[in-house]
C-alpha cells in the first residue's frame, strides 16, 4: 500500500489587501500518495498558485497544517524548509527560470551544488546524461538565450530531476509554448516522473494536460474538490 | 574546491551580464584616484620633511634685503652659536662664446651648516666647501656657456676659472619657473665682481646652528628690522603653500570624480537587485540556504573589489606619474618610498563607498522570498545593514570634519544639483509649449507625466555634463591665460640694476641696435613706515597674513606722466610730494584719495600724499609698479634704473653684446624662460589632461548607467505597445524624441551652469578675468546626444521585439 506524501488537514490561507482581511484557502483537506500524479485546475483566481505554494513550503497557512514528507511544514523554520525542498522537492516553472549567465550544464549542476554536492565532475556527469534524456546533447555549453523556449523547458526539466527529488511541482509547465513543443514536453514530464517515481504535482489550466495525471483537484472560490 | 571555482566562474559571467560592470569600472576610478592623489601627497610631503633643515642649510636661518649687522654675527658668537653667512643676487656669467643670467651665491667656506654639498673637481674628487678664488657651476652651465673646467668665466667685473660642478646643493628652491641656475662664489671674493652697489638687488642670509634652546633664546633677543625675517623647517616655505593649492585643486577634482563614481555604483546596485530578485527567489525555491546565498554574493563583491584594487592601483600609479611629471625639476631624482599607505587609504575609501553602496541593496536581494517564483508578493525589506551609511559618514566627519571647502563643496554640488533639475525641466515645459510633430509631442507628455523621474534624470544628466566640461574648461581656461602672458609683441629682455651713470648710454645703446624698448624707470628700494601717520606695525593690516608689503621693501619708482596702460580708477595724476597707489593694495591697506603715507629708503623717510588710485595688469609683462611718485618725492633718492626691450630670435647677438659692454647690468632674458615655461605648461596640460579624463570617464559612465537603467526600467511598459502593434517606427521616434529632448535640454543647462561655475571659479578662485565659451552651448548638448546614441542603440533595438 502507497504511503501518503503530502498530508493537508484543514487549511486557510488569508492576506491583508487594503486594511481587509481576504480569504484565499477555506479549510481544504486532502491527502497525496507516494508515486501519485495529481492535477490541480481552477479558474483564475481561485487559489491554485496559493496552494502549491503551500505545499512546497515556499509559504504557510492562517491555519490547519501541511505535513510533507512527514514532516509538518508550520513546525519548520525557513532554512529547515529550504534544506527539505534542497533534498526532495523540483519544481518546473512557466516561465523556465533558468539562471541567464550559465549555461544549459551549469543550470543542471545548480540544484545539486546547493544540496552541497561537492563533487563537480559527478554532478556534470549525471546533469549530462539528463540533458541528453532530455534531448539536448551537444547543447550543454549554450546559454539560455541561445535556447528556444522549448528547450529552455528541456532544460528546467532536466534540473528539476537531476535531485532525484521525491515530490516534483509543476507550475503550468506548457503555459509559456505553443502546442507541438507542449505535447514534448509532457511527455517528457510523463517519462521521466514514471522512470523515477517522483510524486508529481501539477497546477495547470489544461485538461488534457490534467487527464495525464491519476487525479484532480478542482479548486474553486477557496474551496478544493476531487473530480470525479 | 572545483564548487568553488564553479562558483567564481559564474560569479564572473554575473558581473558582466549582470549589469555590474559599472560598479566595478565605478570602484576602479575611486580607488586610481585615491591612489594617484595620496601617493604623490605623499611623496611631497616625505620629501619636504626629509629635506626639513638640510633644505635650510642651518637650523635657523635670518632672511635679510640688508647686510646682516656686525653686532648681531658677534652677539650669535658670544652665544655660542655656528654661524655662517651667505650674499646672492643675480648677475650676468659670461664664458668666450655665451652668456647668462646667473644666481650668484657667494658663501663662507663653513657653508653649509646642515644638509649636504658636493663639489667635484678636474680630478673628479668630491669637495664640501667653497674656498677663496674657486667658482663652482651647476651641471647645465657647462653646457649653455660651452666651458669646461678651468676657462675662465666673468661674473660681473670679476674673472674667476671654473674650479668645478656643483653635485648637490642644499636650499633648493621649490619654485618650477626657476630656471636660473646657480653658481658659487667665496665671499672673499664678492667685492671683486662689482655686482653690489646701493639700490642693487643682494639677498642676505645668516645660517645659524645651536642647540634649541640658544637657538629659541637668540632668536628672543632679536628685534627683526624691516626687510628680516627668521626662516625655520616650522615655517611653511612658499613650496609647502603652493602644494596645498594644488593639492587643493587635485582634491576637488578628484572628490568630484569620487562623487560620480559613487552615484553610479549605487544606481548600478539597486538596479541589479531589482534584477536579480528573480533569480534569489528561484535559487531559494531550489533550496538554497541564506549561506549559500551569502556565499554567492560575497564572492561577487569579493571579486569586483579584488579586480578594481589591482587595475584601479595601476591606473593610480600612472596617473601619479602623470601628475608628477610638472614637478619633475622642483623634486629629488629619486624619490622617497611610499610603502603601502595610498594602497590601504584607496582601499579604505573604496569600501567605505563600496559597502554600503552594495551591500546595502545586497543584503535586501536575500530577502527577496522565494514564493516570488511562483506569485509576486510585496516583500518587507530588512533595515539591519542600514548601519553601513555610517562608514561614508564616519570617514567624511573624521578626515574632513575642519575642512569648510569639502562641506561646502558637498552641499554645494547638492544645491546645484536641484537648480540643475529645476531649470531643465523648466525649459522642457517651455519647449512643450510650442508645436510639436507627434514623435515629440508624446516624448513631451512622457516627461511631463512623471516629473520626479525626468527630474532626477535631468539634475544627473546636467550634473555629470557641467562637471565634465567644468574640468575641461578649468583646465584650458587656465592654460590659456598663462600662453597669453607670453603675448608676442610683448618684451621679452628686462635690464635691471642700470646704474644712474650708464643710464643715458645703454638707452642710447638700445636705439642705435634697433631694439624697441620702454621707457626707462628709477628703481628705488624702500618700505612703507607710517599711513596717515600711524606706524605700520600698529595697523590691523598689518596682522593680516595676506597682506605682506608692509613688511618687506618695494620697488618705487618717480614718473612725470603715469604709463598710458595702467588705467586711473580715482582721483588724479597732480599735485607736489604725491604718490599713484595700484588700486588693490590701496584697498588692503584702506587708503583714500588725499591720505597721507611716509616712506623710508635708505633710513631716509620721506611723505607724499595719495593722489590717485590705478588697475594694473600684472601678467601684462609690462614694467609695472605698486607706487608710482611725483619726481619731487623721490627724485633726489638713490636708484637704479630698469628698462624692458623686445629682442628677436636673431637679435641675440646684439643682446650679447650689449650684456658685454655692460656686465654690471643684469638682463633677464624671457627667451630662455619662455621656453621653460613652455615645456612647463605643456607638462602640466598632460596632467591635467590626464585629470580631465577621468573626470569625462566617470561623468560619461554615470551618464550611460543611468540612460540605460531608465530605459531598462520601461522596458515592460515598451514591448508592451510593440505588442499592441504600435509600429517599430513610431516607438523609436517617440524613445529618442523623448531621451534628445532630454540630452538636449541637460546639455543646454549643463552648458549655462558651467559658464556660471567657471566665472565665479576664475574671479574668487584664480583671480583671472573669466571667458564666454559660446561652443559649450553647442558642443554639451552634442556630446549629451552621442552619450545618449551610443548608450541607448542597442536596448532601444532589443526592446523592439515583441513581447513573447
Amino acid at each position: 500500500m502507497s504511503q501518503s506524501i503530502i498530508n493537508v488537514e484543514n487549511i486557510t490561507k488569508s492576506v491583508i489587501s487594503n486594511d481587509n482581511e481576504l480569504s484565499i484557502l477555506k479549510g481544504i483537506s486532502f491527502n497525496i500518495n507516494e508515486g501519485e500524479s495529481v492535477a490541480i485546475m481552477g479558474t483564475s483566481g481561485a487559489g491554485k498558485s496559493t496552494m502549491m505554494s503551500l505545499l512546497a513550503g515556499l509559504d504557510l497557512p492562517s491555519s490547519g497544517s501541511i505535513s510533507l514528507l512527514g514532516s509538518i511544514i508550520s513546525d519548520m523554520d525557513d532554512e529547515q524548509r529550504a534544506k527539505m525542498r534542497s533534498e526532495s522537492i523540483g519544481f518546473v516553472f512557466q516561465n523556465f527560470l533558468l539562471i541567464p549567465s550559465l549555461n544549459a550544464l551549469q543550470n543542471v549542476t545548480l540544484p545539486m551544488l546547493l544540496r552541497g554536492n561537492e563533487d563537480q565532475e559527478d554532478n556534470e556527469r549525471k546533469a549530462k546524461k539528463l540533458l541528453a534524456e532530455v534531448g539536448l546533447s551537444g547543447r550543454e555549453t549554450h546559454l539560455p538565450t541561445q535556447l528556444s523556449g522549448g528547450e529552455q523547458q528541456r532544460v528546467a526539466l532536466a534540473r528539476a530531476f537531476v535531485t532525484q527529488p521525491k515530490v516534483l511541482f509543476a507550475d503550468e509547465p506548457t503555459g509559456n509554448l505553443d502546442q507541438k513543443t507542449a505535447k514534448t514536453i509532457v511527455e517528457l514530464l510523463f517519462a521521466m516522473n514514471k522512470e523515477q517515481g517522483t510524486t508529481l504535482v501539477l497546477v495547470t489550466h489544461d485538461p488534457e494536460l490534467a487527464k495525464r495525471c491519476q487525479r484532480t483537484l478542482i479548486m474553486n472560490a477557496g474551496q478544493c474538490q476531487e473530480s470525479a | 574546491m572545483k564548487t568553488n571555482k564553479m562558483i567564481i566562474s559564474w560569479s564572473w559571467r554575473e558581473i558582466w551580464s549582470g549589469q555590474l560592470w559599472p560598479v566595478m569600472v565605478a570602484l576602479t576610478l575611486i580607488i586610481a584616484c585615491v591612489v594617484a592623489l595620496s601617493t604623490l601627497a605623499l611623496r611631497v610631503e616625505k620629501v619636504m620633511t626629509n629635506q626639513g633643515r638640510d633644505l635650510l642649510a642651518a637650523d635657523l636661518v635670518l632672511r635679510s634685503s640688508n647686510p646682516i649687522p656686525e653686532l648681531l654675527v658677534e652677539k650669535a658668537q658670544d652665544a655660542g652659536l655656528t654661524i655662517s653667512s651667505q650674499s646672492r643676487f643675480q648677475t650676468m656669467a659670461f664664458s668666450d662664446e655665451k652668456l647668462q643670467l646667473v644666481t650668484v651665491k657667494s658663501v663662507e667656506s663653513s657653508y653649509p651648516l646642515r644638509g649636504s654639498l658636493t663639489l667635484r673637481d678636474a680630478n673628479q674628487s668630491a669637495k664640501n666647501q667653497v674656498k677663496a678664488g674657486e667658482l663652482w657651476l651647476s651641471p647645465r652651465l657647462f653646457s649653455i656657456l660651452e666651458s669646461k673646467v678651468g676657462d675662465i668665466i666673468a661674473i660681473g667685473d670679476a674673472e674667476l676659472p671654473i674650479t668645478g660642478v656643483i653635485e648637490e646643493e642644499p636650499e633648493l628652491a621649490y619654485n618650477p619657473f626657476n630656471s636660473i641656475p646657480n653658481v658659487f662664489i667665496h665671499s672673499s671674493d664678492l667685492d671683486k665682481t662689482g655686482a653690489i652697489q646701493i639700490g642693487s638687488r643682494v639677498r642676505y642670509r645668516l645660517f645659524i646652528n645651536g642647540d634649541p634652546t640658544s637657538l629659541a633664546a637668540f632668536q628672543e633677543s632679536y628685534e627683526l628690522q624691516p626687510g628680516e625675517s627668521w626662516v625655520d623647517q616650522n615655517r611653511e616655505s612658499r613650496a609647502v603653500r603652493l602644494m596645498d593649492k594644488a593639492k587643493q585643486y587635485l582634491s576637488l577634482t578628484i572628490l568630484m570624480v569620487i562623487l560620480m563614481a559613487a552615484v553610479t555604483l549605487i544606481l548600478t546596485c539597486l538596479h541589479y537587485v531589482r534584477n536579480r530578485s528573480e533569480t534569489v527567489s528561484m535559487l531559494k525555491s531550489m533550496g538554497s540556504s541564506r549561506a549559500w546565498l551569502r556565499t554567492w554574493l560575497t564572492t561577487q563583491v569579493l571579486i569586483m573589489f579584488i579586480s578594481a584594487f589591482v587595475v584601479g592601483s595601476t591606473l593610480g600609479l600612472l596617473l601619479e606619474y602623470l601628475l608628477r611629471v610638472p614637478l619633475a625639476d622642483i623634486l629629488p631624482q629619486e624619490l622617497p618610498n611610499v610603502g603601502v599607505q595610498p594602497f590601504l587609504f584607496a582601499l579604505g575609501v573604496a569600501l567605505c563607498i563600496g559597502l554600503p553602496a552594495l551591500l546595502i541593496p545586497l543584503t535586501r536581494l536575500l530577502d527577496a522570498p522565494a514564493i516570488n517564483v511562483i506569485q509576486k508578493q510585496s516583500v518587507t525589506y530588512s533595515k539591519t545593514s542600514w548601519w553601513l551609511l555610517l562608514l561614508p559618514f564616519t570617514a567624511l566627519v573624521v578626515f574632513y570634519g575642519g575642512n569648510k571647502l569639502v562641506w561646502m563643496v558637498l552641499i554645494g554640488l547638492l544645491v546645484l544639483f536641484v537648480v540643475l533639475a529645476g531649470l531643465s525641466y523648466g525649459f522642457l515645459q517651455l519647449l512643450s509649449k510650442l508645436k510639436w510633430g507627434a514623435a515629440f509631442s508624446l516624448a513631451l507628455s512622457r516627461i511631463s507625466r512623471s516629473p520626479k523621474n525626468s527630474m532626477m534624470q535631468l539634475a544627473a544628466l546636467s550634473g555629470s555634463l557641467m562637471l565634465v566640461a567644468l574640468i575641461w574648461l578649468v583646465k584650458s581656461d587656465l592654460l590659456g591665460d598663462w600662453q597669453q602672458t607670453l603675448a608676442p609683441d610683448a618684451p621679452n629682455v628686462f635690464s635691471i640694476n642700470i646704474s644712474p651713470e650708464q643710464q643715458q648710454n645703454y638707452l642710447q645703446e638700445l636705439d642705435k641696435s634697433g631694439l624697441p624698448h620702454s621707457d626707462a624707470f628709477a628703481i628705488i628700494r624702500g618700505r612703507i613706515t607710517k599711513i596717515k601717520g600711524q606706524e605700520t606695525n600698529e595697523l590691523a593690516a598689518y596682522q593680516d597674513p595676506e597682506v605682506r608689503i608692509l613688511k618687506r621693501e618695494v620697488n618705487f619708482t618717480w614718473m612725470d606722466q603715469l604709463p598710458i596702460y595702467n588705467e586711473v580708477v580715482a582721483g588724479d595724476w597732480t599735485g607736489e610730494k604725491t604718490v599713484s597707489v595700484e588700486q588693490e593694495v590701496a584697498e588692503e591697506l584702506g587708503l583714500q584719495i588725499g591720505d597721507t603715507m611716509t616712506f623710508e629708503v635708505n633710513s631716509q623717510p620721506f611723505t607724499a600724499t595719495v593722489n590717485s588710485l590705478r588697475a594694473v595688469e600684472w601678467q601684462s609683462l609690462k614694467p609695472n609698479f605698486v607706487f608710482i611718485f611725483s619726481k619731487d618725492a623721490v627724485a633726489n633718492l638713490p636708484s637704479t634704473w630698469m628698462v624692458s626691450f623686445r629682442a628677436e630670435e636673431d637679435q641675440t647677438p646684439l643682446v650679447n653684446e650689449l650684456a658685454r659692454a655692460y656686465p654690471t647690468v643684469t638682463l633677464l632674458d624671457l627667451r630662455t624662460m619662455a621656453t621653460k615655461v613652455q615645456s612647463l605648461l605643456r607638462q602640466i596640460s598632460w596632467s591635467l589632461t590626464g585629470l580631465a579624463a577621468l573626470g569625462v570617464v566617470a561623468g560619461i559612465l554615470l551618464i550611460f548607467t543611468l540612460l540605460r537603467l531608465s530605459l531598462s526600467e520601461r522596458k515592460r511598459e515598451i514591448t508592451l505597445y510593440r505588442t499592441l502593434g504600435a509600429s517599430k517606427k513610431r516607438i523609436s521616434h517617440t524613445l529618442w524624441a523623448e531621451y534628445g529632448l532630454l540630452a538636449l535640454s541637460g546639455g543646454f543647462v549643463a552648458a549655462i551652469a558651467a559658464e556660471v561655475i567657471l566665472s565665479a571659479l576664475m574671479i574668487w578662485g584664480f583671480e583671472l578675468s573669466p571667458q564666454w565659451h559660446p561652443s559649450m552651448f553647442i558642443v554639451l548638448p552634442v556630446l549629451a546626444m552621442i552619450v545618449v546614441f551610443v548608450s541607448l542603440r542597442s536596448v532601444i533595438k532589443s526592446l523592439m521585439k515583441p513581447l513573447r
